[in-house]
């Protein structure tokens, strides 16, 4: 009946409903839901379940008075709120794309190295599945289409450049699965879609809020492509600017961000803060380097380097004391 | 449902410069460019939260508690560093610097009152002795901002120059008598600011480990007093209170930083952007931001409990800026159980 344990087929793999967040795939699309309300859409203030990004960042800012910065326990280039979640709905091609790669090379990999061991040849290839066949690519023509893809898209995103990377490890959830899996259920085939429209997707906005604001959490600029003019300021004769370059800033891809490997939420230990680290004493600032040049678009509301607000302000005529 | 977050009623009616809670109370002192000093005690209702107010004759850029609730000392613009008895009203001059005086800050292990002024001096005063003279320090640059802890106090000043005292020796020098002639002290570090420009605000640990610093170019640094390379290498800076208007990158001063007295690592951060984000210094994670303020974030502070938070906002000093209007006040957050909780363990 179910199927055989162990050696699932390739397209059973690539099947499985799997979480934008993090990257944990589960038995069924009501498994992930459930876990991404748990683990990504809960309010830390009140416990209260949303179900979506947008729908708790409403919630914080109504309830709490609070903005949300970053959605909880993601990995660190999937924490915007740019992109509307719900379920397997609203993730960007590429991310759909990166993921099946990865997906596949880990199944041959495994399967390869299963070979290795035993000497049978590879598993549900050969087996008469009565579910509709996906259509395989190799990870050749996944790429192939991922930069037509990119080709396409290229103009006007500067954030898809760097965003997404085959993940190197598969990222383990320490926290058991919310719901136990139902063995007795096959696996759900294709339309993982098919998900009705739920109240308040797409219609979030509060009246007069602005639930994104535009000068929204400024700790995460980092992977938006923005230059970091100052980057690397630390002079060559601080002490501690001896500091190696740190992972997680700016241009390696996602792979270089550490992922602690332990578990105790790993993926949740990495976020905006830390991956705006600097890379401090990377590159020490030399003098011929030039604050603010020319082409980076960056206003300092306040750019005396020599003089403090309060010196100035003690200046203007309304402070002006006479001296007794 | 409602929030935990209310304003303190009358606020000053110009710039804050600071806002200081009492050591052992729900009393919260606020200094202001309208030469008042405010006494709240935060837990009042509403109309009584105000329990006095002191006028001075100048602008007000710092203010701090003593070892209790009785006095207040003052940096104000007239040059004078001055003890308030916040009983009866009366205040007192301890010093005269040869400029502003902009900071103040006490520590009570050693029972000293140390003030800051744009002179490049320091004035230690020994408050164990009434009357005695301030020691007299004199800084490498003009400082900005001054955090001390039980046995070291840090000064962050122009030229990006960060100092770090051992109290012992000033506590020393607070106690002889003092001709008021400028001495300069060996500090225990001189270090250059991670930062490439002006230090703005400075906190220490209550951890007494090291210091939070921050500039005026959108950004903040942790580091450790402990010299040894294991130590530094630990040292970190991120970019905050920016926003990205039309393209541009609008960078803005970090005015404020304030440690948590209980979860230790936890910081906030408090910027001319009008927000407050509390960060989890360990784990070097953003826990939360607050709904954006009317106005730049002039001071923080936690209660010692570590149950409220004060934020205040008024208007920043913008380059080009001529007048200082817009709102003023004093938020205070009453902070639930998991709100400063760090967010490493979970
Ligand atoms: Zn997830
Ligand atoms: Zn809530």
């Amino acid at each position: 009946m179910g199927k055989r344990k162990g050696h699932p087929s390739v397209e059973d793999v690539l099947a499985r409903p799997w979480c934008y967040y993090c990257e944990r795939d589960f038995d069924d699309l009501k498994i992930l839901i459930s876990h991404q309300k748990a683990k990504h859409f809960k309010c830390d203030r009140c416990g209260r379940r949303l179900n979506t990004a947008g729908g708790l960042s409403v919630h914080m800012n109504q309830v709490h008075k609070e903005q949300l910065a970053s959605v909880e326990n993601a990995l660190p280039n999937r924490q915007g709120l740019e992109v509307e979640i719900f379920g397997m709905e609203g993730i960007p091609d590429d991310v759909v794309m990166t993921h099946n790669t990865r997906v596949m090379q880990q199944y041959y990999e495994d399967a390869a190295a299963r070979r290795a061991k035993t000497g049978n040849p590879m598993s549900g290839s050969g087996e008469g599945h009565k579910r509709k066949q996906i259509k395989l690519e190799t990870p050749d023509e996944l790429t192939k289409r991922f930069q037509d893809w990119k080709r396409r898209k290229l103009d006007g995103d500067t954030t898809m450049g760097n965003t997404e990377a085959p993940l190197p490890l598969p990222v383990v959830d320490p926290a058991p699965p919310v719901i136990p899996a139902s063995f007795g259920q096959p696996p759900p085939t294709a339309a993982p879609f098919a998900q009705p429209p739920f109240p308040g997707h797409n219609g979030f906005a509060p009246p007069g809020g602005a639930p994104f604001m535009p000068g929204f959490p400024p700790g995460q600029a980092p992977f938006s492509g923005a230059p970091m003019p100052f980057a690397g300021s630390l002079p060559g004769g601080a002490p501690g600017s001896g500091l190696p370059p740190r992972p997680g800033f700016a241009p390696p891809p996602m792979s270089g961000v550490q992922f602690p490997g332990a578990p105790g939420g790993t993926a949740a230990a990495v976020d905006d803060l830390i991956a705006s680290v600097t890379s401090q004493g990377a590159k020490p600032a030399t003098p011929t380097e030039k604050k603010g040049k020319g082409k980076d678009k960056t206003r300092m509301i306040y750019s005396d380097n020599e003089i403090s607000p309060e010196e100035k302000m003690a200046r203007l005529s309304r402070y002006a004391f006479t001296a007794a | 449902m409602s929030s935990a977050q209310y304003e303190l009623s009358p606020p000053p009616s110009d710039v804050i410069s600071a806002i200081r809670f009492a050591p052992n109370s729900s009393r919260l002192l606020v200094s202001s460019w309208d030469k008042n000093v405010y006494l709240y005690d935060v837990r009042a209702p509403a109309a009584e939260q105000l329990v006095r107010k002191y006028s001075l004759s100048a602008p007000v850029l710092d203010v701090c508690f003593g070892d209790d609730e009785s006095h207040a000392y003052t940096a104000s613009l007239d040059w004078t560093v001055r003890r308030i008895n916040l009983e009866t009203g009366e205040d007192t001059v301890l010093s005269t610097h040869k400029a502003g005086a902009n900071c103040v800050a006490y520590s009570a292990k050693t029972d000293l009152l140390v003030s800051a002024s744009w002179d490049g001096q320091l004035h230690v005063h020994a408050l164990s002795k009434p009357g005695q003279p301030p020691a007299v320090i004199q800084l490498p640059a003009k400082p900005f901002s001054i955090s001390v802890t039980s046995d070291k106090l840090v000064v962050g000043m122009a030229n990006r120059l960060v100092d770090i005292y051992d109290l012992k020796p000033l506590e020393k020098l607070a106690m002889q008598h003092n001709a008021g002639t400028p001495q300069t002290v060996e500090p225990l570090q001189r270090r250059e600011s991670s930062m490439k420009f002006m230090t703005r605000a400075i906190a220490c640990m209550p951890s007494e480990l090291g210091y939070a610093s921050s500039s005026i170019e959108g950004r903040v640094s942790v580091e450790w007093f402990d010299p040894s390379d294991e130590a530094q290498a630990k040292k970190y800076a991120f970019k905050c209170h920016r926003e990205t208007v039309d393209g541009i990158d609008v960078v803005y001063p970090v005015n404020a930083l304030a440690y948590h007295s209980v979860h230790k690592a936890t910081f906030a951060s408090g910027g001319g952007d009008g927000h407050v984000a509390l960060w989890d210094g360990a784990t070097k994670r953003r826990i939360r931001q607050y709904q954006k303020f009317p106005s730049s974030i002039a001071a923080l502070a936690f209660s010692p409990n570590g149950r409220y938070l004060a934020v205040a906002y008024s208007p920043g000093f913008e380059d080009g800026k001529e007048d200082m209007a817009g709102p003023v006040g004093v938020a205070i957050r009453e902070l639930s159980e998991n709100e400063t909780k760090g967010k490493g363990a979970k």
